[in-house]
């Protein structure tokens, strides 16, 4: 397993690419892909947060440098913002690599639905890893996705609290609460 | 009690980490892309974007951070001036008013942001508000903040307005227009005043509409506010004329919002192809 990140050197940011990658490998080893190199490729010419994966030896992630950002202190690199980034699209790799999500759709032609219920479903695992998540984001963000209601609310606590969630059963879930609804 | 506080000296816990202007201007980074496709030249805050409820988060701290140096602002308006030889005793009663508007917009906007998922401090606070209430004159501060960053208010309050109207959340979009009718009367205060102390001095009113200018200049750096779908906040033009601006005076500022939106345009194709 190798894990590079790219730049190695920053000018936009201070951000530091040996910090990222031990990071990286940190999540990478919880989550089980040692076997898979990883590169990491930061856009830092963006503060916009979007991250996209591109499957291959290895395997890219691009990411733009609002998501390792400390938004109270701009273009300085954030521990926590880097861990639950990374974290993030990682398990969405692994979800990937999984026969579960073998039918999910290709990146872009994810929905935004679809979008915020993978989200959520990464970052409540991610959450039980100890990793520190701000739960009532994801909620906001499910909420906005699926709608301001209680049928939103109990998909979205369905998703949170599970952990082997098939990509069908992930898109069931969405799709009987926004048919509730409507 | 001291007079003419400095903007280094605003009390603040350990939450906030508060950034200048120059600070933001040395961030050369930005949001708004050179692609022309509409799909991904459009900036405004909707919630058909991506990472719509991430970017309306950010603009709820925005807001709430304004909102508290308003209310330091118009604080410091009652106290900084002499009453009757400096200012008015009726301009101090309605900024009084105005104090305890924005200390209601500080609650509304700490509870928005819990409920939108953010915490206090997370992200910067940008100084300039209380920068443009520190003028030695109380015009200019009436032109620099109730009408530039009060007016900027009206359009921020807008979009998020909208934004919690199409998404379906009643709670951000019945706050924001409440608090929108409080910011139209705050920048028909700024209007009114204005016109009325300056109304046999012509020089100390078009001092006050230059300052006001400047302002809405530094606000609209980066084509943070425009008519264009590239910027993500919009312009709002009916809002604004219950203000109390006229038609022109909007132009002026629509003109100004959209120069500088291409001017970043011009300037990240610049840094582009210099670090390319």
């Amino acid at each position: 397993m190798t894990v590079e990140v790219t730049p190695s050197t920053f000018t936009y940011v201070y951000f530091d690419s040996a910090y990222i990658s031990r990071i990286a490998q940190r999540l990478i080893g919880l989550f089980h892909l040692e076997n898979h190199n990883i590169r990491i490729d930061v856009n830092e010419t963006t503060p916009l947060a979007k991250m996209h994966i591109e499957f291959g030896d290895p395997i890219v992630i691009n990411i733009q440098s609002g998501a390792f950002e400390d938004f109270s202190r701009p273009r300085q690199q954030s521990e926590p913002a880097t861990t639950q980034s990374l974290g993030r699209i990682l398990l969405k790799v692994r979800d990937r690599l999984s026969p579960e999500f073998a039918n999910a759709p290709a990146d872009e032609d994810l929905t935004l639905v679809q979008v915020a219920i993978w989200e959520t479903y990464c970052v409540a695992r991610l959450s039980r890893h100890d990793i520190d998540i701000n739960r009532q984001r994801w909620l906001y963000n499910f909420r906005n996705r699926h709608g301001f209601n209680d049928a939103s609310d109990r998909a979205f606590e369905k998703i949170w609290n599970s952990n082997d969630l098939t990509w069908e059963q992930l898109q069931s879930i969405s799709d009987t609460a926004i048919a509730l609804v409507q | 009690m001291r007079k003419f506080f400095p903007v280094e000296d605003l009390a603040r816990d350990e939450r906030f980490n508060q950034i200048t202007m120059d600070d933001r201007m040395a961030d050369q980074r930005t949001a708004i892309t050179t692609d022309s496709r509409p799909s991904r030249a459009a900036n405004r805050i909707v919630p058909s974007r991506g990472d719509a409820s991430d970017a309306a988060r950010g603009l709820m701290h925005g807001i709430f951070v304004g909102e508290i140096q308003a209310l330091e602002g118009a604080g410091r308006t009652c106290w900084d001036f002499t009453t009757g030889e400096e200012a008015p005793f009726e301009l101090k009663l309605d900024m009084a008013r105005q104090c305890w508007d924005e200390a209601r917009h500080v609650e509304i906007s700490i509870k928005l942001s819990d409920w939108m998922g953010s915490e206090i401090g997370e992200y910067a606070e940008n100084t300039v508000l209380f920068q443009a209430a520190c003028s030695n004159d109380p015009v200019l501060r009436l032109a620099g903040v109730n009408r530039a960053l009060e007016g900027l208010a009206i359009d921020v309050f807008t979009t998020m307005k909208e934004f919690g109207e199409v998404a379906g959340d009643q709670y951000l979009e019945f706050a924001e227009d409440w608090m929108l009718a409080d910011e139209v009367t705050h920048v028909k205060m700024g209007s009114d005043w204005l016109r009325k102390i300056t109304e046999n001095d012509p020089e100390r009113r078009k001092k006050a509409l230059d300052f006001q200018s400047v302002v809405d200049k530094l606000f609209s750096y980066g084509g943070t506010r425009s008519e264009s779908q590239e910027s993500p906040i919009g312009l709002a033009r009916r809002f604004r004329e219950l203000a109390g601006f006229d038609d022109q005076e909007i132009d002026v500022i629509a003109d100004l919002s959209l120069a500088a939106l291409e001017e970043r345009k011009a300037a990240v194709l610049e840094a582009q192809a210099a670090h390319n």
